[in-house]
């Protein structure tokens, strides 16, 4: 009998902690920025995401390469002369949802998320705060999020042959469908 | 001087319409015909990659052979996918993203199949390596 509650206890332990963990590789991030000069825009489809249900623990990881520009102009000069994405390829958060207590993920709805932690682009790291959503659909949990960031706040210049007519500030949108870890 | 006011003129206009259509509005590379910068196994490509000592390929166009474990395939894109390890995004490798034209060629093969193929190397997000506008070379 007590080999049995054991087994059931461990089941249950080893599917909750199976459950815990979410996962994309296929997020969206766009940003968008409009300037007297130029309106620029990009989108991002290959972002990876985790987020720990238990702990609150919130990844990304973005591939500052990976961004698509209407004008391939406009993404040759994003990677040389803005983000110099040969130098810095990589652009991460780590961080945590505050308030993940308050997410039920068994039960389907709209939950607000308040987010904090270290966003590091063109390697210089800054401690950010923001707030989202998540929707629990089934077992996919459907994070969105859309806040703003300073260029100089990341050391990228904007050349001056343009300054002041390209936005100081980006806009960044981020939508990730979040699917529970497999074993 | 009305003359040679008028060759200045045409030759500003001239100026002009080459950098709006070459230079501002140039098209974005076609991968499918660049020459490969680097040919190597899958393997050795995430082998460098995790080892830290990817860095060369950022950038590149990289021609790689080796056994997809399995293709992603959505509405309109087939992603294959190659697997050395596992961590805490799950399955860790390299994730080759493919032109649409490939697709009903890649959703016919059955998977785990050889193949090389060439692509974009958008760089190595601590996980694995992604190959952006790949083409295949042969399966």
């Amino acid at each position: 009998m007590k080999l049995i509650t054991l087994t059931t206890v461990l089941f249950l332990f080893a599917f909750q902690a199976e459950a815990q963990r979410y996962i994309t590789k296929t997020g969206r991030i766009t940003f968008f920025s409009d300037g007297p000069l130029e309106k620029i825009e990009a989108v991002n489809n290959g972002v990876n995401s985790a987020l720990d249900s238990q702990s609150g623990m919130f990844v990304f990881k973005v591939l500052m390469k990976s961004f698509v520009f209407e004008k391939a102009l406009m993404q040759e000069h994003f990677n040389e002369n803005y983000v110099e994405s040969d130098k810095y390829p990589l652009a991460t958060f780590k961080g945590k949802v505050k308030n993940i207590k308050d997410i039920d993920f068994t039960k389907p709805g709209i939950y607000d998320a308040e987010v904090e932690g270290d966003l590091t682009i063109h390697g210089k790291t800054n401690h950010v705060a923001t707030t989202g959503t998540f929707t629990i659909e089934g077992s996919d949990v459907l994070g969105k999020s859309l806040f703003t960031i300073k260029l100089a706040d990341y050391n990228i210049k904007i050349p001056s042959i343009v300054e002041g007519k390209i936005a100081e500030e980006i806009l960044i949108t981020t939508t990730i469908d979040l699917k529970p870890l497999k074993k | 001087m009305k003359k040679i006011l008028l060759i200045v003129v045409i030759i500003a206009l001239a100026g002009g319409l080459y950098g709006w259509f070459f230079v501002y509005n140039k098209p974005h590379t076609n991968f499918e015909n660049s020459k490969p910068d680097f040919k190597l196994s899958a393997q050795q490509l995430f082998n460098d990659f995790s080892g830290g000592k990817g860095e060369s390929y950022n950038g590149k166009v990289i021609e790689i052979n080796g056994t997809a474990q399995k293709a992603d395939i959505s509405d309109t894109l087939v992603t294959l996918v190659f697997v050395f390890n596992e961590g805490m995004f799950g399955d860790e490798g390299i994730r080759c993203l493919f032109i649409p034209k490939f697709y009903n060629r890649l959703k016919a093969i059955t998977y785990p199949a050889p193949v090389t193929l060439k692509g974009f190397c958008a760089g190595y997000n601590d996980t694995d390596v992604i190959l952006e506008h790949c083409s295949l070379i042969k399966n």
